[in-house]
């Protein structure tokens, strides 16, 4: 495992991992100051200022003797081939490669290493490992192999492990496992790659503590790090402070940092000697590490090590398409359940009913155990939930508690502690208000999720108080969890969020429509007032006719002059006659206002000719052209509509009475979505002053014995129509004619009486 | 000498019983009728068919409530909207006792409301006491003309 241990977190994360002051002494470090050269185009002539206390061991000068010295004269030759690669403009954010070079002409070879600290050119040596070129030769092709592999990869796990395999390979290490973070930081092994003798961590947890804070932070900045032998003594710096700002020198890009003798002791405790940890860097975030343990010292070369960088840095990056990939299918499936879900919601009227039929989606949606709606007095709930007075009090407690959109939580005993009672369906919930008014919520509830941690030793396991020591124990330590359900995921929040806003969206569309239902219901009111209204008048008139009439009979019985009582009996006959027709016609518009529309495909041009055949006994006596253009079929109610179009023809020959010859023109035409149909008369017309009454129950523009009729038919002609979902008009010049228009629409309203 | 009474009546049956009515009143006034809302603005605008009419108000209007075009309703409003004829006595006559209707009438300042009685004889008495208070004891008011009854 990586550097530092459990035990006391405090202590551990002021270890200054940072500035060990020291570097392992596989190899040699030495600081140049570039500034104040003779000649500037020679850097070799650079002074030394600081170095690593193990110098004489690889060039037998002594440490004290080289600080002030020019570079050439601690390193001989190689000072001239280095020199013309020495600058300050390295890059900031890693050591670079500069050569491979020997001090003494046929002695042994070095990588040289450089990076800048404070002004410092800080110069690392380390013994080669064989031929340059030859190892760049075979080591690139495993990355392109590497790369081929993982591309057919489908899971993380597998990805893992084609990454552990190869370095294992490639590296020799016993044992290379892949780690992820979980968000508490906790370790679980993914994928190991073991050689025999090796035990093995797979499933296995780390705890967080495993990595203290600053060593993270530190495997963001360096992402690869390399323990060649736990059992080393670190060469100290000379001078131990930065020559030039005085501090601790800050050792962070260094690859032969030294690290803290905590994580050496963890090391042992853990039975390896070297170690390799390399970074898997995802968005930024240390999403994982590789990790390498071997049992006894293993030496690495900087190019063998690059490559493991980059295996891991393809690792990091599939990792990360693959995630987005996984994040995107998991989106696509719960907008999917959304879309099923919104389209149950606009089914019925009853928004509230609504939800109680799409309660299997919602579940299916939030992937919850139960799921309950609180809207004032009602609740609905469905699945495994709380009793009802438990869900009423959490709700209570929402509308105190979270004032956000959305509340979510995957361990509520721990915020509210009544919830522990019903921990075993409801260890999670996610809750949003559904009403910007009212407290009205959306309630989804999570089981506990009971589940076992393999940790890799008990994580609280310590030598005692204070002391910063490392856990001895990697057995596996089992633990249970309990009062926690599986986690809310980012993507379910944002589309619960969404869901929400459409939700409320449907609610408020609900409520114009509510608001529309009961203008129509007004109307529909009105109506039927105008209904009684006409009851109460007109059809009174008539009976007390016939009662005036029977009464001046009576009273003038015997002396008055036939003719005047032959009147009489006439009118209380058509009283009468009166009487009934109104009844009729009252009776037959209530019954249009209830009868169900029975829609089929009208041949309008049938149709119309089917009533003027029937009008015919109606103008015997008189000429009348009619003019038919070609009509087009709609889809309506054949005996409803027969009635209106019969009323308007009724009336065009009622009101042409005078005209010689009477002209009536029935055309259409064709709009974009509905049909439009005029009845054309060169009748008497009437005054467009009045037009608004034209349609109303028991309205005349005539005079009674001008043009009989109880004064329903227009009536009867717009409600026809307009339950049709069409509307009805009229223009007119008197004494020129009127024309009558109704449409209907292609697609016929849903009947809503 | 005396003013006429407009009736504005629609139905002829209803148009023959008033009449009726009012010959048995023995009223002397004459009795101008017209048959819709309309035409009873015309002829209190002294307009259209009646422009060349005489001047002068009738001495009551007996207007039933529920006509053609203009109803009963908009001819009262009109009546008290206009500065020469607002103080003109309105009775209304109507065949309901539909409170809307009454409330509406006395809002626009009727000055009478009568429920036709279905009983002929009490029709009779009816329009006959209408007649006799409106036409020959209220006193109107100052200023309006004495219509002298064509011979």
């Amino acid at each position: 495992m990586p550097e530092a241990t459990s035990a006391d977190i405090a202590t551990c994360e002021s270890e200054p991992i940072r500035i060990p002051g020291a570097i392992q002494p596989h190899g040699f470090l030495l600081s140049l100051d570039l500034s104040h050269l003779p000649d500037a185009a020679d850097a070799s002539a650079a002074r030394v200022v600081q170095v690593s206390d193990n110098l004489a061991d690889f060039t037998g000068m002594a440490p004290a003797a080289a600080l002030g010295q020019q570079l050439r004269a601690v390193i001989g030759a190689a000072a001239d081939q280095l020199a013309p690669l020495l600058r300050l403009d390295q890059a900031r954010d890693r050591a670079s490669f500069l050569a491979t070079t020997a001090l003494d002409a046929g002695g042994p070879q070095f990588d040289v290493l450089a990076h800048v600290c404070d002004g410092l050119l800080v110069l690392e040596f380390e013994p080669a490992a064989g031929n340059l070129e030859a190892s760049l030769h075979r080591l690139y092709p495993v990355v392109g192999d590497f790369l081929n592999k993982i591309n057919d990869a489908d899971s993380i796990a597998d990805m893992s492990q084609l990454a552990v395999n190869e370095i294992a390979a490639l590296t020799g290490f016993g044992r290379v496992m892949v780690y992820s973070f979980d968000k508490d930081g906790h370790g679980t092994v993914l994928a190991e790659a073991l050689q025999d003798g090796y035990e093995g961590y797979m499933g296995q947890r780390f705890p967080a503590s495993d990595i203290p804070r600053q060593a993270r932070e530190l495997y963001l900045l360096n992402r690869i790090r390399l323990i060649q032998d736990a059992n080393y003594t670190p060469a100290g710096l000379l001078p131990a402070m930065h020559p030039f700002t005085g501090r601790a020198t800050d050792l962070s890009l260094a690859s032969l940092r030294s690290v803290s003798p905590v994580h050496l002791q963890y090391m042992r405790n853990m039975g390896t000697l070297a170690s390799m940890s390399i970074s898997l860097v995802v968005e930024g975030k240390l999403w994982g590490l590789l990790s390498c343990h071997h049992a006894t010292s293993r030496r690495l070369s900087y190019h063998q090590r690059t490559v493991c960088e980059q295996l891991g840095q393809i690792l990091a990056l599939r990792i990360r398409n693959r995630a987005d990939a996984d994040e995107l299918q998991f989106r696509l499936e719960v907008r999917r359940v959304m879309v099923n879900l919104l389209g149950g919601l606009t089914q019925g009227t009853d928004f509230i009913e609504n939800l109680r039929t799409v309660m299997p989606e919602l579940l299916r949606f939030a992937r919850a155990g139960g799921v309950a709606i609180v809207i004032d007095d009602r609740l609905i709930s469905f699945g495994d939930t709380p009793d009802d007075s438990q869900i009423r009090q959490l709700a209570g407690w929402l509308s105190l508690h979270s004032h956000e959109d959305l509340f979510h939580s995957a361990h509520l005993g721990a915020i509210y502690p009544p919830a522990a009672a019903y921990a075993h369906c409801a260890s999670g919930l996610l809750a949003m208000p559904i009403s910007r008014i009212h407290q009205h919520y959306l309630l989804w509830f999570r089981p506990e999720h009971v589940y076992t941690i393999d940790w890799a030793g008990r994580p609280q396991d310590k030598r005692g108080p204070g002391a910063l020591s490392p856990r001895t124990s990697f057995e596996s330590w089992r633990e249970a969890v309990h009062g926690t359900s599986a986690p809310w995921h980012d993507a379910e929040l944002e589309l619960a969020l969404e869901f929400r806003t459409t939700l409320l969206g449907i609610a408020l569309e609900r409520a114009e429509q509510m608001a529309d239902l009961a203008e129509e219901l007004g109307r529909a009111n009105k109506e039927l007032e105008a209904f009684s209204y006409s009851v109460s008048h007109d059809l009174r008139a008539p009976l007390r006719h016939i009662v005036g009439f029977s009464d001046l009979l009576m009273e003038t019985a015997g002396n008055d002059n036939p003719e005047r009582r032959l009147r009489f009996l006439t009118n209380i006959k058509t009283s009468a006659r009166l009487a009934g027709k109104l009844v009729d016609d009252l009776l037959s518009f209530s019954q249009m206002g209830r009868a169900a529309l029975r829609p089929v495909r009208i041949r309008m041009g049938e149709m119309v000719n089917g009533c003027i055949e029937r009008l015919t006994p109606e103008y015997a006596s008189r000429r009348v052209e009619w003019h038919v253009d070609t009509l087009p079929d709609v889809i309506a109610d054949p005996a409803f509509l027969q009635l209106a179009l019969y009323n308007l023809l009724s009336n065009a020959v009622k009101f042409t009475a005078q005209s010689d010859p009477a002209v009536i023109r029935i055309t259409s035409e064709k709009l974009s979505n509905e049909v439009v149909f005029h009845v054309a008369d060169n009748g008497v017309g009437f005054n467009m002053e009045y037009v608004h009454k034209l349609f109303g129950v028991f309205q005349r523009l005539h005079r009674m014995e001008d043009f009989n009729g109880t004064g329903i038919g227009l009536a009867n002609v717009r409600r026809i129509v307009e339950r049709h979902g069409g509307r009805v008009w009229a223009r007119s010049v008197p004494g020129e004619g009127a024309t009558f228009s109704f449409s209907i629409p292609d697609t016929p309203l849903p009947d809503k009486e | 000498m005396l003013k006429p009474i407009l009736l504005v009546e629609d139905n002829p049956h209803d148009l023959e019983l008033t009449l009726i009515a009012l010959e048995r009143s023995q009223l002397a006034n004459e009795v101008i009728v017209v048959r819709d809302g309309a035409d009873a603005l015309d002829y209190l605008h002294v307009r259209g068919a009646f422009a060349d009419r005489d001047h002068g108000n009738p001495a009551v209007v007996l207007l039933d409530l529920k006509l053609p075009k203009v109803d009963g309703l908009e001819v009262l409003a009109e009546i008290r909207d206009n500065p020469t004829l607002k103080s003109l006595p309105v009775v209304m006559l109507t065949s309901s006792r539909e409170e809307q209707d009454l409330i509406r009438s006395y809002e626009l300042g009727v000055n009478a409301y009568v429920v036709k009685p279905v009983d002929f004889q009490e029709f009779v008495r009816a329009i006959s006491d209408l007649g006799i208070f409106w036409a020959v004891l209220n006193e109107p008011p100052p200023g309006s003309q004495r219509y002298i009854k064509p011979q």
